[in-house]
């Protein structure tokens, strides 16, 4: 019989984050893409204490119109060993860095970099219905005549029925916005960074009911990189005295993803089989996790991954974030310490992963007192395809 | 856009499908989609039938995700169904939307009776959307798009 690959862990603690790095966040960066990425990983290899000139491998998504030729020329890359695109945006969140652990794992690079860099906000407003005019098949020609054009639209449905089947409401939601906006605050990074009440979040637009703009993650411009190497190189570079290890990474899908809305049951997220594989490699549990970095491009979707991935029982997260207590950085699970999409930027998810490395070096802006971060959970449940991967102190 | 909604005042209903907005172009669509949209022109719902396990499924593939066939009848539907999800649009992205005031409009997610989970994308008509519930029964009728008169839109209304 052979072993289910839920099973096996060819990359538990074989590749070290060694640097992490972002150029600003704004509304209008005023640059190209292409500088910002350049701008991005430079930053990432300053922190790691390398030269761009020893990148070899690069992981970038799919989505970004930095292609690989692009950032070896401007970067001055010698050799590019080992080159890979992960699909779509946020769902290739989190999965750029569980496929750059196994490029190492594997031996096919020596220095990994995945990025993310885009002007979300000044160029392609991903949040905007783009207009073909008329439409050549797939998905969007059963949705978009009837008004169903961005992605608030279709993920507001399953928000719809999760209310409807568990009995959230947009308050719990607003719990999560207020926390979000709370740990921003402290993060100068943040663009969003002036604190807000439940009744602020409430009384805020009502942007596609059930959604208010305060259940919607912004959007900006900005550039976001992390490098990875051997734990045996880490401990010769400058963050040696904290190494931090991808532990574990996996991805999933549910059945009938085209269209995120065909589901067999869209009230329970997809994700479900992303924990129950990440669970099983890493052979640890929710209660392992010291501080969970969730995908934030809806409010919402704070409940679908606590429930998921185990932290309450399905159901059972609209109590949990009540209050806004067990998730904030000083509460049982911190949660999106950064602020998130939702009120630092939206990177497409790799400043989740940022974040998981702060918490465990000590250096986040909202770092938990009186606790010692040695795990994070990074994952996410975007709807049709998610990953997640566990970072630890090595 | 900005105002705050008043809880007492019901916004408008649609009446109609939307307009300016993207549409298929029917003479590019692949061959397995091509029928949903000709029995909509004939007035008729008709969803991907497997010949050789007989499910139902939407949105249309090539092959039979159940049992790989690639046989497959257009089979007609009664139209009949529940509201599994829907939402309401109040803030427009779409510039047609914004310019021709189309805004509030609900996107309705119909579950269909014949099957489990075979659902349509679609409006529901002739209410306001505040009164719309999750599981409210609906009736398929159609209607030709204004940009597009051969493209025909199965829309919903509320059943008795």
């Amino acid at each position: 019989m052979t072993t289910n690959s839920a099973d096996v862990n060819g990359i538990r603690d074989k590749a070290a984050i060694i640097g992490i790095g972002e150029t600003e966040f704004s509304f209008d960066s005023g640059r190209s893409e292409l500088q910002l990425a350049s701008e991005a990983i430079k930053a990432a290899c300053d922190d790691a204490g390398i030269s761009p000139h020893d990148i070899d491998g690069l992981i970038r998504y799919e989505m970004d119109t930095n292609l690989e030729t692009m950032v070896v020329q401007s970067l001055g890359i010698k050799n590019l060993r080992h080159w890979e695109s992960v699909s779509y945006g946020g769902g290739a969140g989190n999965a750029v860095v569980g496929h750059a652990a196994a490029a190492i794992s594997a031996g096919y690079c020596n220095y990994v970099v995945c990025f993310r860099a885009a002007n979300l906000r000044s160029q392609l407003r991903l949040g905007q219905a783009r207009n073909p005019g008329r439409i050549a098949g797939g998905q969007g020609v059963f949705a978009a005549p009837f008004g169903s054009m961005a992605p608030a639209h279709q993920f507001s449905l399953f928000v719809r029925r999760y209310m409807h089947e568990y009995g959230a409401t947009s308050e719990h939601f607003g719990w999560v916005a207020v926390t979000l906006r709370e740990h921003a605050s402290r993060n100068p990074r943040a663009l969003r960074r002036t604190p807000i009440t439940l009744d602020d979040h409430q009384n805020s637009r009502m942007v596609v009911d059930p959604l208010h703009l305060l259940d919607i993650c912004q959007e900006n411009d900005g550039a976001a990189a992390i490098v990875m190497t051997t734990p045996d190189r880490a401990k010769n570079l400058r963050h040696a005295d904290t190494l931090t290890l991808v532990e574990a990474a996996a991805q999933g899908s549910g059945p009938l993803n085209e269209g995120v809305i065909y589901r067999p049951d869209i009230a329970m997220s997809e994700s479900v089989n992303t924990a129950r594989d990440l669970w099983a490699r890493a052979n640890l549990g929710p209660k392992d996790m010291d501080a969970l970095m969730f995908y934030d491009h809806f409010t919402p979707f704070c409940l679908f991954n606590l429930e998921a991935y185990g932290f309450v029982p399905f159901g059972e997260a609209k109590d949990f974030v009540q209050g806004g207590h067990n998730i904030r950085f000083d509460g049982m699970l911190p949660t999106n310490t950064h602020g998130g999409n939702h009120s630092e930027a939206y990177i497409h998810g790799l400043t989740h992963t940022q974040e998981a490395v702060r918490l465990i070096r000590g250096t986040s802006t909202a770092q938990p007192p009186n606790k010692t971060i040695n795990r994070v959970l990074s994952c996410s449940s975007v709807a049709q395809l998610s990953a997640a991967v566990i970072i630890r102190r090595g | 856009m900005t105002q705050q909604q008043d809880q007492t005042i019901k916004s408008r209903p649609m009446t109609g499908p939307l307009e300016g907005i993207p549409l298929p172009d029917l003479d590019r669509l692949p061959d397995y989609e091509q029928g949903f949209w000709e029995a909509t022109h004939n007035n008729e719902l008709r969803i991907q039938k497997c010949s050789a396990c007989e499910m139902f499924r939407h949105l249309p593939t090539p092959m039979c995700p159940h049992c790989h066939s690639l046989e497959y009848l257009w089979t007609r539907v009664s139209g009949k169904g529940v509201v599994y999800s829907f939402v309401v649009v109040r803030n427009p992205v779409h510039p047609a939307i914004r310019e021709k005031d189309q805004v509030p409009y609900n996107i309705s997610l119909i579950e269909l009776e014949e099957q489990e989970g075979l659902r349509v994308c679609s409006n529901v008509l002739n209410i306001a959307p505040e009164d719309i519930y999750v599981n409210m029964p609906v009736q398929v009728t159609f209607m030709p798009t204004v940009d597009e008169p051969n493209v025909v839109l199965p829309l919903f209304v509320p059943s008795k």
